[in-house]
């Protein structure tokens, strides 16, 4: 909701600044941003009373004297006489209508009503509709204009509970189903109440005379509406949260005030039906009970002083809350709105005591998950979503993408996924796991599970003993084995057929029950701390890697440690990633090779070969400078 | 060369890692668990009743609406919103002074670049016999003061949640100079405490709930919420 500064300033007898005004709205509880001098509230779904200028000026009267030079139409005004019944009385309590019948058009507008469309660069609409619009801005309450003329039967509030369909007044069709209450004229619906007017009964440029409609709808039948029917609704957005059930004289006598400062009225009656009394929340006035809520000392005086300030009224030992505050019926509302006022800062900290009881219920969880790390593998979440549908799977009502409307029950796509993902990215050893629950139907039954799934295919290890091996279910058993000595893990080899990867290594899967692993022995007994240090993402490229070999003759196994501090010490902004997967020792002869891998890559680009050489060749002149170390070939 | 292993040179066995969203769940679930919490676990799918009705969400709360709430086998289950019906479960089977810490994936039926249909919680709730806003204050500034450091400012604002009344969301004030919304808390609904047969005549309570990836997002300098989900080794690797 946006409202210029200066209808603030205008009001407020203070004229505070923009920052100490914004400073005020947010210690209140209304988050905004400033754009233009414009303030962008986001009002909490509880204040609907907020959703106007009068509203947020009405909350910021705790702070300042505010003034409200609205003029309102003060004279006497004759009842109309209008063909209308209310069948939704408990939907519809209250509802007024007025007459008002213009003499001449409208073509240029002035005061706020020009300031408005002008200020926040609003489209106009016609004349009635354009008031209509701002005053719901202005008051927060909205009303609905019928053009008079086009009346032509008696007017039905009802409830119906069959497909219908009617043109709105922004021209889109809207097609109804379920429960809906809705205004009918002659059997055609003319008006989804609360939501959008229809298009037989709108108005237009030449409209003279008009039906003005302010009515207050329950909120909890309006909720929702407009989102089914995918409709832009303002209107329905402050039904939804609660309009001001004695606004309806103001407002409308707001309105016609507005009419008659733009052209001269010709005619103008009213009508007010009530089918229920409004009668005040009242809340005891216990005082202390704020202190005790808030840990404050604050007085019974300045209690009340607040509470007046705020519109609330005190009624010998009752608080009385005022119409429009929806959100206030208990000694915990009440102590929001002192806070508020105070200032959530300005309330003094307290110290808390605990009494700690530990429990550390993921241990066993925890050390599979530091063995798996220290054996090189990274974990990994995925989302339960899937397009797999396994007996007994769970279906969502509502999915996001219609494609995955099951809940996994088993977790080898989603693994497979991230398996695939990496090495279409050009990793030749990738070990993933997760760790998660499942859930799934069966008989009548939700049922849970929580399994252990790991995914790993490519090379073992980046080093000169694992740089040839490749992954496989011998080897993934063997580790497993270490972890668990007396379990016979069923390693599977999954089949690469249909598979989007050009990578032809063999996959190996573990899928297993954590509570069939709880059942036999665990050996590894550490868990591993999380780093309380938190390493600062450098980004990653999105363009492809290349590597250089280069393989050194060391003929003084002495400088291998001269030359591993030399390359290994090498940085440039390029070069990822160092190291070592070959090593040959020659007894006879007397040398050692050692082949070292240079993984280079760029954020920004495709690195050229000349690039790639170019640091290549800084690193053979920089190890040349070992004497006995040798580069063959070169 | 006498031996073989005198020249051999060292093996790098590379590590792996623990996901950067579940050390940064971990870390927060420390912090509480230090400050006297008893960690907790619970479902990720719900039941209404848990999920919404016992935290005083009304039926016709926005929140329980089919665009914004996973809905399951015809509406027999909710996908959890949050992970506060962990608590309520906890605060059935409990007698009161306690203090619990739950944390683990919620569902929201969102998707965009700054929203995931999945994403993780940590919550904390104090029950116990007259504990205040005062208290809640001071209970928040010790965890964002262990989560960040003790010079940052600290701002608390009204806002609006069902199950806390007084509430509050509280924000950091960021280098850069803007406000950055860290967390939700307040004062437990009365209702609610009634709810788990708690009663609120005796008994009071806070609660606060964090979003992990905003946390983690702010530590490790990420800005893509979506990247922690890729699965990407480059991208996993640099929080190891």
């Amino acid at each position: 909701m946006k409202i210029p500064y200066k209808y603030f300033k205008v009001a407020i007898e203070e004229k505070p600044s923009i920052n100490s005004l914004s400073n005020k709205f947010f210690q209140l509880g209304h988050e905004h941003q400033i754009v233009n001098n414009i303030f962008d509230f986001e009002i909490t779904p509880n204040r609907g009373d907020c959703l106007s200028l009068d509203g947020l000026l009405r909350d910021l009267k705790v702070f300042f004297n505010i003034q409200n030079h609205n003029e309102v139409y003060t004279n006497k005004i004759d009842n109309l006489r209008i063909e209308f019944k209310n069948n939704s009385k408990s939907f519809c309590p209250k509802i007024s209508f007025a007459k008002i019948k213009i003499k001449n058009s409208v073509n240029d507008y002035k005061g706020e009503l020009k300031n408005y469309f002008d200020d926040l660069n609003i489209p106009t609409n016609n004349f009635f509709t354009d008031i209509s619009n701002y005053l719901m801005f202005e008051t927060g309450q909205p009303t609905h204009c019928y053009d008079f003329d086009k009346l032509t039967g008696k007017i039905i509030l009802e409830e119906i509970d069959y497909d219908a369909s009617f043109d709105s007044v922004v021209g889109k069709k809207i097609n109804l189903s379920g429960n809906n209450h809705v205004f009918k004229m002659n059997n055609e619906i003319i008006n989804l109440a609360g939501v959008m007017g229809g298009l037989s009964t709108s108005c237009s440029e030449s409209t003279s005379a008009i039906l003005l409609e302010c009515a207050y709808f329950q909120p909890d039948s309006i909720m929702g509406k407009a989102v089914k029917y995918d409709i832009n609704s303002e209107a329905a957005h402050k039904f939804e949260r609660g309009v001001d059930f004695l606004s309806h004289d103001r407002v409308i006598r707001r309105f016609i005030q507005i009419v008659k400062n733009h052209t001269e009225i010709e005619e103008v009656q009213i009508i007010s039906e009530n089918y229920k009394e409004f009668k005040s929340i009242a809340i005891p006035l216990e005082h202390e009970k704020i202190n005790d809520i808030l840990g404050s000392k604050i007085s019974e005086d300045e209690y009340l002083c607040r509470l007046n300030a705020l519109g609330f009224v005190i009624d010998n030992d009752k608080i009385l809350v005022p119409s429009y505050r929806n959100d206030i019926s208990s000694q915990n509302d009440l102590a929001e709105e002192i806070a508020r006022s105070i200032g959530y800062d300005n309330i003094p900290l307290k110290k808390i005591e605990i009494q700690s009881v530990k429990n550390d219920k993921n241990l066993f969880e925890d050390k599979i998950r530091s063995f798996l790390i220290t054996h090189g593998f990274f974990e990994v979440i995925n989302n339960p979503f899937t397009s797999a549908m396994e007996e007994n799977s769970m279906i969502v009502d509502n999915p996001l993408d219609s494609n995955k409307k099951y809940l996994r029950k088993v977790m080898i796509n989603s693994l497979i996924d991230n398996l695939t993902y990496n090495e279409r990215r050009q990793k030749d050893s990738v070990k993933l796991f997760e760790i998660s629950d499942v859930y799934y139907f069966e008989k009548d039954e939700l049922k849970t599970k929580k399994y252990l799934s790991i995914i790993a295919s490519g090379r073992v290890g980046k080093n000169y003993q694992d740089f040839s091996k490749k992954i496989n279910a011998k080897y993934m058993k063997g580790i497993f084995k270490s972890l668990f000595p007396e379990l016979n893990a069923d390693f599977k080899i999954l089949p690469r057929k249909n598979l989007d990867s050009k990578s032809q290594s063999e996959i190996i899967y573990l899928e297993i029950d954590i509570e069939v692993l709880k059942k036999t022995r665990i050996e590894f007994n550490k868990k591993i701390d999380i780093s309380t240090e938190f390493t600062q993402y450098q980004g990653i490229s999105d363009f492809p890697s290349s590597y250089r070999d280069l393989s050194f003759l060391i003929k003084d196994p002495s400088e291998i440690e001269a030359l591993e501090k030399l390359i290994f010490k090498f940085h440039n902004q390029i070069l990822k990633e160092v190291f070592i997967f070959d090593y040959f020792f020659n007894k006879e002869k007397n040398f050692i090779k050692l082949g070292f891998r240079f993984v280079f890559q760029s954020k920004e680009k495709t690195l050229t070969i000349e690039e790639i050489d170019n640091i290549m060749n800084s690193i053979i002149k920089t190890t040349s400078q070992l004497n006995s170390v040798e580069i063959p070939g070169i | 060369m006498s031996n073989d292993k005198d020249i051999l040179p060292k093996i790098n066995l590379e590590k792996g890692g623990f996901h950067p969203i579940n050390q940064t769940k971990d870390f927060i679930l420390n912090i509480l668990e230090d400050l006297g919490f008893t960690h907790i676990d619970g479902p990720e799918i719900e039941t209404e009743k848990f999920n919404f009705d016992m935290l005083n969400i009304k039926k016709t709360h926005p929140a329980r609406q089919m665009h914004d709430t996973f809905y399951l086998n015809n509406k027999s289950y909710v996908m959890r919103t949050h992970t506060s019906p962990v608590q309520i479960r906890a605060m059935l089977e409990s007698d009161p002074p306690f203090a619990f810490s739950s944390g683990g994936k919620v569902y929201r039926k969102d998707d965009d670049a700054t929203h995931l249909p999945m994403f993780h919680q940590v919550e904390g709730i104090v029950i116990d016999s007259n504990v205040t806003f005062s208290h809640l204050k001071d209970l928040i500034y010790k965890i964002i003061y262990k989560l960040f450091d003790e010079k940052i400012n600290i701002r608390f604002r009204p806002s609006y949640f069902p199950f806390t009344e007084p509430s509050a969301e509280v924000d950091i004030l960021s280098e850069s100079g803007d406000w950055l919304e860290i967390l939700g808390c307040g004062i437990v609904n009365p209702i609610v405490i009634e709810n788990c047969q708690i009663d609120s005549k005796k008994f009071n309570g806070l609660a606060f709930g964090l979003g992990v990836e905003r946390i983690a997002m702010l530590k490790y300098g990420v800005n893509d919420i979506r990247d922690f989900y890729k699965s990407n080794l480059d991208f996993l690797c640099q929080f190891k």
